[in-house]
């Protein structure tokens, strides 16, 4: 574990590693490095990209994106952090390295609005007609939204009495 | 058969035979179909309550809505219950399709079933016992004995209430009315 961070230290600049656990690794890379780290890890044997999640740091105007990557062969379990502008957010797509990728980056897509550059389908997953801002980030009212949507309609023996008077 | 039933089976045959071949549509939304296979097969055995799972909503009557109705399920439900022929009976099970449930202010999960499309009972619990599947069947006959079993009905005649809704949360529909619309309502 040490010497894998040691290694991507050497070959990336700001990039920094800390241990989470037994064989648990947390890689930080800034924004321009992340692909080239995925990509280096897949050489060195880290060939599975388990999940791509998604953190909304709105005080700090950032979206945080995390790369969970893992082996059939070893235990350990990766995980590539980067920072990114939180304003029109934009990334680059990781299907060229993960073909697996797409579909990640798609939900990313629909419920935090990242644009990924390059990916080549990223429509609407489970949201239907929505219209508001997307609805993982922190300043999306769900309350106000649920109130609006749902609750507002009358039910049926409201609206019969309506009906009726 | 019930002897006590056979005047009931002379007087309303029609009645009767809805009763007792309730076929219930094969469509599981959420959680709650994991009750549904004991439910089915040999534990619990529901064809002793004439009750088949069948693949296509043409041949049903029967719609349980199992679980949470997120909003593209809704679409599916919607084209579901449209496509079964008369008479139709729905029952929603489970706590979600009653008030939304634990799913009470999610962006994307339907609070109140019944804005949407008709239901005739409900089954409360979170999750509902199998048994609790064949008492509300039971209360379904004693309705639809009493007549009070009238879901479609309520459907046919108030369909704008219901397209409207649907139309609200869809936008635009992508199938036309199933009955005409009278005036006055918004045509999407």
């Amino acid at each position: 574990m040490d010497k894998l961070v040691g290694l991507l230290k050497g070959i990336f600049k700001d990039t920094d590693g800390e241990s989470l656990g037994k064989n648990r690794l947390r890689v930080t890379a800034p924004r321009g490095s992340v692909l080239a780290v995925l990509d280096y890890l897949k050489a060195s044997g880290f060939y599975q990209l388990k999940s791509i999640s998604c953190v909304d740091w709105m005080d700090e105007n950032e979206f945080e994106l995390v790369y969970h990557v893992a082996s059939m062969e070893s235990p350990l379990h990766l995980m590539v952090k980067t920072r990114i502008a939180r304003d029109n957010a934009t990334f680059p797509t990781a299907i060229p390295i993960f073909k697996n990728a797409g579909i990640f980056e798609r939900e990313i897509h629909e419920l935090f609005g990242v644009e990924f550059e390059g990916n080549p389908d990223l429509a609407p997953l489970f949201l239907e007609n929505w219209k508001e801002i997307p609805p993982f980030r922190k300043d999306f009212n769900m309350r106000e939204y649920v109130k609006e949507t749902y609750d507002s309609i009358p039910s049926f023996e409201e609206y019969q009495w309506q009906k009726e008077n | 058969m019930d002897r006590n039933n056979l005047i009931k089976w002379l007087k309303e045959p029609k009645k009767m035979g809805n009763k007792y071949s309730l076929w219930a549509v094969y469509f599981s939304t959420a959680c709650g179909v994991i009750e549904v296979p004991p439910v089915l097969t040999s534990r619990w055995d529901a064809e002793r309550f004439g009750i088949i799972p069948v693949a296509t909503p043409r041949q049903a009557n029967l719609f349980l809505i199992t679980g949470y109705v997120t909003t593209k399920t809704l679409k599916a439900i919607i084209r579901t219950y449209e496509q079964m022929a008369e008479p139709k009976y729905t029952i929603g099970f489970g706590s979600c399709p009653i008030n939304g449930g634990m799913y009470w202010d999610s962006y994307n999960t339907i609070k109140h079933l019944d804005k949407y499309i008709p239901v005739d009972g409900w089954i409360a619990g979170c999750m509902p016992r199998p048994e609790a599947i064949f008492i509300g069947v039971t209360k379904l006959w004693g309705m639809i004995d009493k007549g009070l079993a009238t879901g479609y009905i309520r459907y046919r005649e108030n369909y704008d209430y219901y397209r409207g809704n649907q139309e609200k949360l869809f936008g635009s529909m992508e199938w036309p009315p199933l009955y005409t619309l009278k005036e006055g309502t918004n045509d999407g």
